[in-house]
């Protein structure tokens, strides 16, 4: 009973940040809107929804695009639920995809291969070069103290304008306007799922293959175990004889894989070059999708549905009327905000917990009674 | 206005804090007007938190609170500070890289042209306060140069500045030297003397002796009562502080010691603060019995403790079980030479809050072959693990799933036990086993380690708590300044007394008796 009370308590607190960060982005409609009615329906109901002489229908296409924009935060979000299950707030998932993304576009220009095995090798190419680079914040954590949070937020910008110089300068295709490679080779592009434009490609099944991987390996084996327990009480795994060290740098490794793995399937399901010139920004929101799933991988699909829904609405919203496309991220950043206040509503909590301890208490004590009088 | 001399009165003061723990049991507590009142227990014992909660650090879940005649709701420091209560803490709050003169009118500096700090008005202030209590210091000198005596002394004229009338100090002679602990009664007295009320937080009695005018001891987060200093002998507080309740028996058989398990010879350590804490302590213990270490905590056992698994590295000396050396080994080889710990602090090492008991109780074998099929957990077998242990170690929960802050103290402490008493050790470490627990839990314990002791295993049980001691362990010695003082073969002859003699440094054993424990 106890544990449904703060179930339902974990519960309403989720629910009740979504609604106070909806209820802070409305105002924000309202204040810069003349037709807030309209604006907000775009938001709320535009992304699966066509809106025609105010009736109905379903738009699947818009649907489809909103799954194929989730293939590379499900990654990232995964990634960060990792990382931050060890406590370990590498914030490199940024510069991971972008890394990722490029080794794997790479591959998929100057290697030769059969079109089944092409994007394979690209995305794992990628990964692994991930992984590696994250050994510099990890171990710069494990071997020196180095805050991890501090040197993965530099490294981002460390591997953009690596990628960048190699782009530039050994890499780009000059018969082009823009700063682009040379186009990938067919056999390295991952196949769409559905015909049509919504990019939806194999990707996103590959994605929801690994949320199920990732929460087998967080719940059921033993790494996934020394990771959260380490996550939860430091000392009580050094104590209890783990590996401290090695696990935090296998979270952040890990971390580093899953992201790297993101930005190649991204890359190569979406485009037919490289063309990132920038960190894409996939990361950050990354870290929004774990800190909404609470860090268990299962909910990140939800909480990325979640994200790219909104990030949809705020596009229709922002073609179709006279709100700015930036209130996504005044939303964004308060559900980030009232998500990660943990004192949101702690005075609550410690209400459940006195009475939890009281009856826990009076529980223990009748039973030392009834006992008694057993043994009487 | 009846109780008019009182300045502070505490009534049914009770905290519960968030993780459950009871600090304080409706506690009264009562202080009269320019006394110097010593609050005393020992660690754990709640005085702290009680001493929180009348400084606005911590809220009290029941109980009223009356300063001056006047009930107050304190919800912050600020508010205390502004009743008139100032609070000098065990680690000092200054800022190292300012002087003692910004240091003491931090957040209240005298300002000149509305712009600048008026640093020469500080050090006016500071002198002039200085020379008023008597408390001697350089105000030009920066924080991080002066000693510790003269830290302490800054932030008492700290308290003093910003008003205060009733000053709380914590524990305020464990980092000073005797010259400075004398020099510090002086001052207080001189303090007392103009009429300021002290409440003095220790553990040592002749301190207490010495300049206290009443005392109040609490134990296990309720109060013992209130005592005149003058009329209450050493012993009398000794009992009162580590005494027993109730007499206690434990039954077991006699012991049969064999071969040695555990030796530790010469082990020396000194702290970060240049305290030796351990000064060539050497013991054994054997197969099959129990090893108590009794003695009034920070005499050395939580250093002994971290040293036995390597939570700490000692300057000298040796740790052997069964021949191989533990000093410096992972905590993972420690266990797989079948050591076990039931730590102290079980919140900290002996448990990981939010995860499930289940989780809690694998901690030291979750990458054993048997609960592993591949790289995958078999759940089946860890499911069956879990249940085993929560039946055969009577954890009152709901089910294996439910996370461990869930549960009370009691059932917590049985997580840690079903788990380090279930792996099949030769050698346990008890320390203080059975703190802060209901007597449902403490006696279960209790009898599971005089189970395995007497099939065979070795225990050393650290407690302070003189009854356990006594009468769980076969054999026991007294630790007194990070020393062995006394070792007796057998417990069953000893009364309390004696014990309180020996614990608190009034006494101690010979070195041709105290060497015996070796058993070379």
């Amino acid at each position: 009973m106890t544990n449904r009370r703060m179930l339902v308590f974990n519960i309403l607190r989720g629910t009740a940040a979504i609604f106070l960060a909806l209820g802070v982005g409305f105002i924000f409609i309202i204040l810069s809107s003349d037709e807030p009615l309209n604006a907000l329906r775009y938001l709320m109901v535009g992304p699966l929804f066509s809106i025609r002489d105010g009736a109905l229908s379903f738009n699947a296409t818009s649907f489809q695009t909103i799954l194929a924009a989730m293939i590379p935060t499900i990654f990232t979000g995964l990634a960060v639920c990792v990382m931050f299950s060890a406590s370990q707030f590498n914030l490199a998932g940024e510069g991971s995809v972008m890394l990722g993304g490029f080794v794997g576009a790479l591959c998929a220009i100057y290697f030769n291969m059969p079109s089944w095995l092409h994007p394979v090798v690209c995305v794992l190419l990628g990964a692994a070069v991930s992984g590696l680079v994250m050994l510099i914040p990890a171990l710069l954590k494990v071997k020196l103290g180095a805050s991890e949070m501090v040197t993965s937020l530099m490294l981002n910008y460390i591997i953009m304008f690596v990628v960048l110089h190699f782009l530039n300068y050994n890499f780009a295709d000059r018969s082009k306007g823009a700063t682009q490679t040379f186009p990938f080779q067919p056999t390295a592009q991952i196949p769409a799922l559905i015909e049509g434009s919504s990019k939806l490609s194999w990707g996103f099944i590959v994605a929801l293959v690994f949320v199920v991987i990732v929460a087998l390996f967080m719940y059921r084996t033993k790494w996934g175990y020394a990771i959260r327990m380490i996550g939860i009480n430091q000392p009580f795994s050094k104590y209890s004889g783990m590996k401290v060290g090695a696990i935090i740098v296998l979270s952040q490794v890990i971390g580093g894989i899953l992201s790297g793995m993101g930005g190649g399937i991204e890359v190569l399901g979406r485009y037919n070059t490289y063309l990132w010139r920038e960190l894409p920004g996939y990361g950050w929101t990354g870290i929004t999708i774990a800190i909404l799933a609470k860090n268990n991988p299962i909910f990140v699909p939800f909480a990325a549905f979640f994200i790219a829904y909104l990030d949809k609405g705020c596009q229709l919203m922002a073609t179709y009327s006279d709100v700015p496309s930036e209130m996504i991220d005044i939303i964004q950043a308060s559900i980030f905000l009232f998500f990660a206040a943990e004192q949101f509503l702690a005075k609550y909590r410690q209400k459940i917990v006195v009475k939890n301890t009281r009856l826990e208490m009076g529980l223990t004590e009748n039973n030392n009674l009834s006992q008694e009088r057993r043994d009487a | 206005m009846e109780n008019n001399n009182f300045v502070v009165q505490m009534k049914g003061i009770s905290k519960v804090y968030p993780n459950g723990i009871a600090a304080n049991r409706n506690v009264d507590f009562f202080v009269k007007k320019g006394e110097i009142h010593a609050l005393m227990g020992e660690n754990g014992a709640g005085k702290s938190t009680l001493m929180k909660i009348l400084f606005g650090l911590e809220q009290p879940t029941e109980g009223e609170i009356i300063i001056n005649g006047e009930e107050v709701n304190l919800s912050s420091p600020t508010v205390a500070i502004s009743k008139g209560i100032g609070m000098v803490h065990q680690h000092f709050m200054l800022v190292p890289s300012l002087t003692v003169a910004e240091n003491i009118v931090l957040g209240m500096a005298p300002i000149k042209n509305s712009v600048f700090i008026d640093y020469k008005k500080a050090i006016q202030i500071t002198e002039e306060v200085s020379q008023k209590y008597n408390l001697l210091v350089n105000p030009n000198a920066k924080v991080m140069d002066i000693p510790v005596g003269m830290k302490q002394k800054v932030e008492i004229l700290k308290a003093l500045v910003r008003g205060a009338s009733i000053l709380i100090l914590d524990e305020p002679t464990a980092v000073l030297t005797t010259q400075e602990t004398s020099e510090l009664f002086k001052e207080l007295i001189t303090l007392k003397q103009q009429g300021y009320t002290i409440i003095f937080i220790s553990h040592k009695l002749n301190e207490i002796k010495q300049i206290t005018d009443r005392l109040t001891i609490m134990r296990a987060g309720k109060s013992m009562g209130v005592y005149e200093t003058a009329t209450t002998s050493q012993q009398q507080i000794s009992r009162l502080m580590v005494g027993r309740d109730v007499i206690l028996t434990v039954e077991k058989e006699k012991a049969q010691p064999q071969e040695t398990v555990l030796k530790v010879r010469d082990l020396e350590y000194t702290n970060k603060w240049n305290k030796k804490m351990l000064d060539k302590l050497s013991f054994s213990v054997r197969q099959g019995e129990i090893l108590g270490i009794a003695g009034v905590e920070g005499n050395g056992q939580r250093e002994l403790v971290e040293m036995l698994f390597n939570l700490n590295s000692p300057d000298n000396g040796t740790i052997t079980v069964n021949g191989v050396n533990l000093i410096n080994l992972p905590q993972s080889k420690i266990r797989d030479n079948r050591v076990s710990l039931i730590p102290e602090d079980r919140m900290t090492y002996g448990i990981a809050d939010a995860a499930t008991i289940e989780e809690n109780v694998i901690s030291d074998r979750f990458a054993d072959k048997r609960l592993n099929i591949g790289p995958l957990f078999d759940m089946k077998m860890i499911h069956k693990e879990s249940d085993k242990l929560i039946k055969d170690y009577a954890i009152l929960c709901k089910s294996r799933k439910q996370p461990v802050k869930m549960l009370s103290g009691g059932n917590i402490q049985k997580v840690v036990v079903a788990r380090e008493l279930s792996s099949d050790p030769v050698m346990i470490i008890a320390d203080q086993p059975t703190r802060g627990i209901d007597v449902g839990a403490t006696e279960f314990i209790r009898k599971k380690l005089i189970e395995l002791s007497r099939a065979g295993a070795a225990v050393l049980l650290v407690s302070a708590d003189l009854n356990e001691v006594m009468e769980l362990s076969d054999s026991l010695i007294v630790l007194y300044g990070g020393k062995v003082v006394a070792y007796f073969e057998n417990t069953s002859e000893l009364d309390d007394t004696v014990m309180g003699e020996y614990m608190l440094g009034l006494k101690h054993q010979s070195p041709e008796e105290i060497e015996r424990v070796c058993h070379d």
